[in-house]
């Protein structure tokens, strides 16, 4: 026996080896739990060597580039940009308070409504796999917790899945285990956008009756109660009517378009009103200023997503209906018998959403 | 190609722990950093050939499997998938490439990148392989694509492989 | 640094070495085969080992289905259920796309339950009870609805936390709901469907379903459900540990339920529904010549879509505790006293019992008293020296008072129960009510008191213990009209409902049309409701205004209008082969007048869309279907 383990000791360690971690495997596809110190130990020994090659990259490729004397400048002027970019998102939240017509109501809501909390975070590595997953610096130690929302002030990046006591996990906009509710700008359409494990993404459940534009702007809806509303998602490629009632739209997300290095956590979503305009092109790094009406915006949508599911009865009721008002007749009460056989009046089209502006391409 | 068994002592390398350690947590970090500052490099497998030069190096099938092993593991950490495919993976391509350096010549750089080459591929068929029928992963596989970034990674291979050869 | 010529890799090929050099055997070949064999080993054991992996890890229940069928999901593909159309062919009630929401419960977390509760909105401790419910009675690998027509927001937020790290139990399944007329137009014709409650299926009538199954509650939806309600398919795919579907296994497609077309006209509907806006209340119009029921509106309604999918408890409160009782169909449920619109059955029986003839006569001074009780005419100043045309006409209580003197109870009960009173008319909608047409047995059999003669007085005028439900009256008038021909009311045209042939009385002609000329008076000879008259059209009715309340008991505790007398209608047009009755019922309208322009606007656009029929309703008919 021995003769036979030391003759064959190779393969007896690789069998053992590989049983270990198939037994790993499949206790985490059973129990449905993750080895947690495994990927605790992994992230914290990891994650820090990444700044040497930040520091690399940024002392070669810097160099390179001209900007060898303003090292400091530039490491002072990141962390001022992604302060500069809390800041606006805060801006734009007082700016859209400020702007509605009933102060008091503002300052009394205000404590209640803060602006989102935000924690800036710097990009330090990607997913060992296939998946859109990347590491964040920041953890549980700087209040970061699982499902918060990472974005960039040009839109959503991701959110966290995982939380390690320095490091965060981010799925991004753009992996197709990522979901989130969105709302349209011109027409507040309501929809869900999930990711495709590439540069686009697609929005699902929009009915084939109800109205998004290619080149129209998508934002948060704040449904799927993990980002607050508001934020910006990234603007149609594609929609047109698709089978089985509901349309197929695609979409561009704008919150990755720039690279990934430095992105905001909110530690604390606040919902705000979805803006009538595009957002500013992405180099400007602003959030789309706040509406003047502090209202989620024109009624058309609840109009156009109530107006679908009418049968001919209500169609019908609404010809008689119009046959009493033509002729000034009240049903059921005394006065002049009514004429049934004339054609009403058509009916009145819904006022229409006021035009937005042409977002800035 | 294959060689007798009273030369292989004299081709063997020493081993270097400095470079045991830090090959390996090196490439992983190249491997998240990198694709960071330019996308056009995430087709790099760092991890995967540090597992291949040490295999080849050494021609010990248990030292490859156990550094083939612990690469995977940290790569696995490092993913959203459970972990152990990863590691799996590395470990049998730690364990075939030593066992096959045992009779191949592995001096040779045209050698060394096709073991690149041939090893790239094993490791994504069997980590698409795996993926597929232990986790029930969607697996698109492109071989074309595969093809060129196994040609791709073997390019690399040859300077990765003389720099680790001289440190 | 160990010297390598002692590294165990080394020390093993020595001993091969050695082994084959006792074998005998060439030693590079050995090694070769050594190294095959090797390889050899690696590949069985990697084979036992997926083995055992699909036997243990992927697919265990795979190979134990019955056991525990984790990994089998089976997924419902539910049926759409029939249309609802009106005699035209346009929809009433129709299907839309929409999403429920299932649970699988192999999976099930239960500490997921409280989040995905607040956040879907639902009551965490009636889902529980629910689950517990269906872990009894049904597989585990089955997934249940917990919630039907999923809001857009409802999805965004499934979507985005039904991934792998947070609530991967939620499932969302497309499915079809029901789209109801809005604003509660036909609501109590129609009715609403809702999942099967415990009590339903315990009951014989649904004994073919099972838990979870949306039947019709109440209306068509319940009459009918065998008919519109479709078979469900199966799609039964098998999954992996992370819930990726790996292959479906079988798919037994939906059988979509068959559509019903009604009986009913929604061009008479839409006015009825008009007619009774801000009115408590119910309108009954029906064809006398078959018994079709053109349209059936109940005041105050309440809106069915709101009870697709399942009805929020608040919502259900608030509508059961209105003491008006919305969900009430008052067409077929509320049973008031007719009050003069019970006349012409009075002065049918009279006749036709010789108790009344042309010549029979009375003075009315606007009361008199019978039975040593002092009975008002609605005319304070009397309507003077009338006959029965006049008194139809007019409406006097004196007249009819006075037929009361001279005609038994039971008489008048048997003549109620020949038109079609005091027992449910058969209608195929459920939950009829009966209506009360009292006699001597009757009151011996509830009250257990002996008739007084002096209560017959007070029957004959409509009041009194008589009581009749709106649709009732429309039958039992309809009848009457054709000398005593009472067909089936009934709501269901296509699939054709066996319908037993017409009821016969074989009343007298004449008789017949001493009483429908009376009716045609009320209208168009400056009877009670000469305000109601439609040029171009023979139309006559009558109206009846029952007390619900002594005027003495509303005056000494000014209790106002909630006992304020119920207002009746009942008319028919033309005169002569009526095509169409009508009856409203206007709660404490007052006065019988006040329900006249509703019955008037009925049939007026009963006899418009007859007309318009023929250019433009057929091809809207034809464009719907």
């Amino acid at each position: 026996m021995e003769f036979t383990l030391s003759r064959y000791r190779n393969v007896t360690v690789l069998v053992l080896v590989l049983a270990a971690q198939l037994f790993l495997l499949a206790y985490q596809i059973k129990s449905r739990q993750d080895v947690r110190s495994i990927r605790v130990w992994a992230v914290t020994g990891v994650m820090p060597l990444t700044r040497l090659l930040d520091f690399l990259h940024d002392n070669t490729v810097g160099l390179i580039k001209g900007y060898s004397g303003l090292m400091e400048v530039k490491d002072k002027n990141k962390d001022l940009q992604a302060e500069v970019a809390k800041l606006k998102m805060e801006n734009n939240f007082l700016r859209t308070e400020l702007a509605t017509a009933d102060r008091a109501k503002v300052l009394a809501l205000f404590p209640s409504r803060l602006p989102s909390k935000s924690i800036a975070a710097h990009v330090t590595g990607r997913g060992s796999d296939s998946s859109k997953v990347v590491f964040v610096d920041r953890g549980s130690n700087d209040g970061v917790s699982k499902n918060l929302p990472v974005v960039t002030p040009d839109g959503v990046v991701g959110r966290i899945t995982g939380v390690y006591p320095d490091y965060s996990q981010v799925v991004l906009i753009t992996d197709i285990n990522f979901a989130a509710g969105v709302i349209s700008q011109k027409h507040r359409v309501h929809g869900t956008l999930k990711g495709q494990g590439n540069s686009v993404c697609t929005v699902d459940y929009i009915r084939n009756e109800e109205k998004v534009e290619v080149g129209e702007w998508l934002f948060t809806s704040g449904d799927d109660r993990i980002f607050p509303k508001g934020l910006p998602l990234g603007q149609v490629k594609l929609a047109r009517a698709g089978k089985m009632f509901f349309q197929e739209v695609q979409l561009v997300p704008s919150g990755l378009q720039l690279g990934l290095e430095e992105v905001l956590i909110l530690l604390e979503g606040v919902h705000q009103p979805i803006p009538d305009h595009a957002p500013p092109s992405a180099s400007a790094k602003l959030l789309p200023p706040p509406p003047a009406e502090g209202s989620d915006g024109p009624d058309s949508a609840r109009v156009i997503r109530g107006g679908v599911a009418t049968t001919d009865a209500d169609q019908v009721l609404d010809r008689y209906r119009r046959i009493g008002a033509a002729q000034g007749h009240a049903y059921g009460s005394g006065g002049g018998t009514p004429n049934f056989a004339i054609d009403p009046p058509p009916p009145r089209p819904p006022a229409a959403p006021p035009a937005p502006e042409t977002p800035p391409q | 190609m294959a060689l007798p068994v009273a030369r292989r002592s004299d081709l063997r390398q020493k081993l270097r722990p400095f470079l045991l350690m830090l090959a390996p947590v090196a490439s992983i970090v190249l491997h998240i950093k990198v694709p960071l500052f330019s996308d056009y490099f995430s087709f790099l497998d760092p991890p995967l050939l540090v597992t291949v030069y040490f295999a080849l190096l050494h021609r010990d099938a248990v030292q490859a499997l156990f550094i083939g092993c612990a690469i995977g593991l940290a790569q696995d950490a490092l993913s959203s998938n459970p972990i152990g495919q990863f590691g799996i993976v590395k470990t049998l391509v730690g364990y075939i490439a030593a066992s096959a350096s045992q009779h191949l010549n592995v001096e040779n750089m045209v050698a060394r990148m096709g073991f690149a080459f041939v090893f790239y591929l094993f490791h994504q068929a069997l980590y698409a392989a795996l993926g597929a029928s232990l986790l029930g992963q969607q697996v698109s596989l492109n071989p074309a694509e595969a093809i060129l970034f196994a040609i791709m990674n073997a390019a690399v291979a040859a300077p990765l492989f003389q720099l680790l050869d001289r440190l | 640094m160990p010297d390598v010529a002692t590294l165990p890799a080394d020390q093993e090929r020595d001993k091969e070495h050695e082994v084959r050099k006792v074998l005998g055997e060439d030693p590079k070949a050995a090694a070769n085969r050594i190294a095959v064999f090797r390889y050899i080993c690696v590949a069985v054991f990697l084979y036992l080992l997926a083995g055992f992996w699909a036997l243990q890890i992927r697919d265990p229940d795979y190979y134990a289905e019955l056991a525990e069928k984790n990994y089998i999901r089976s997924q419902p593909l539910p049926a759409p259920r029939g249309r609802i159309l009106d005699r035209h062919g346009r929809i009433i009630v129709d299907n839309h796309s929409s999403f429920s929401l299932y649970l699988s419960r192999d999976n099930l977390k239960e500490d997921h339950l409280d989040a995905m509760c607040s956040a879907l909105d639902l009551d965490c401790a009636d889902l529980q009870e629910r689950l517990r419910r269906y872990d009894r009675t049904r597989a585990k690998y089955e997934a249940i609805n917990i919630k039907s027509d999923l809001t857009s927001a409802e999805l965004s937020f499934i979507e985005a936390h039904g991934g792998q790290d947070n609530f991967p139990e939620m499932e969302v399944i497309q499915t079809f709901r029901r789209i109801y007329p809005r604003g509660g137009a036909l609501a109590h014709v129609i009715g609403y469907t809702g999942e099967i409650s415990e009590g339903e299926l315990d009951s014989a009538d649904f004994v073919r379903y099972k838990r979870g199954d949306i039947i019709g509650k109440t209306g068509i939806e319940r009459q009918y459900n065998d008919v519109l309600m479709g078979v469900d398919g199966q799609r039964r795919v098998l999954v992996n540990n992370r819930n990726k579907i790996l292959k479906v296994i079988d798919h037994k497609g939906a059988a979509a339920g068959r559509d019903v077309r009604l009986t009913l006209d929604l061009d008479l509907q839409a006015v009825a529904e008009l007619a009774m806006t801000d009115r408590k209340g119910a309108v009954v119009a029906l064809d006398p010549r078959t018994g079709e029921i053109l349209a059936m509106v109940s005041r105050p309604t309440y809106d069915p879509n709101r009870f697709v999918g399942r009805i929020r408890a608040k919502d259900w409160s608030e509508i059961r505790d209105n003491l008006d009782y919305p969900m009430m169909n008052r067409a077929i449920q509320a049973q008031f006293a007719p009050g003069s619109t019970f006349k012409p059955i009075i002065a049918m029986a009279a006749l036709e019992e010789g108790i009344i003839d042309d010549r029979t006569t009375a003075t009315c001074t606007g009361g008199a008293m019978f039975y040593d009780r002092f009975f008002k005419c609605n005319l304070r100043s009397g309507h003077g020296y009338v006959g029965l045309n006049r008194a139809l006409v007019h409406s006097c209580n004196i007249f009819f008072h006075n037929i009361g003197m001279k005609i038994s109870i039971d008489k008048v009960a048997e003549y109620a129960e020949l038109a079609g009173l005091g027992k449910r008319t058969g209608i195929d909608l459920p939950a009829e009510s009966e209506g009360t047409v009292p006699s001597r047995r009757w009151k011996m059999r509830t009250q257990r008191q002996r008739w007084f003669s002096g209560e017959t007085v007070s029957v004959v005028i409509g009041q009194g213990a008589l009581t009749v439900t709106p649709l009732q009256l429309a039958h039992s008038i309809g009848g009457l009209i054709r000398a005593g021909e009472w067909h089936k009311p009934h709501l269901m045209l296509d699939p054709p409902p066996s319908l037993d042939p017409p009821r016969k009385a074989n009343w007298s002609p004449e008789n017949t049309s001493k009483v429908v000329n009376g009716m045609f008076g009320v209208v168009n000879q400056g009877g009670t409701a000469r305000g109601a008259a439609i040029a171009g059209i023979e139309f006559c009715g009558k109206t009846g205004t029952a007390q619900l309340a002594s005027n003495d008991l509303i005056r000494s505790r000014k209790l106002g209008l909630q006992l304020s007398d119920n207002a009746w209608f009942v008319g028919f047009a033309p005169r002569v082969n009526p095509e169409i009755v009508v009856v409203a019922l206007y709660e404490h309208g007052e006065h019988g007048d006040r329900a006249a322009p509703i019955v008037r606007d009925v049939v007026k656009a009963y006899f418009d869309s007859k007309h318009r029929r023929p250019q433009t309703l057929i091809a809207a008919a034809g464009a719907a279907r």
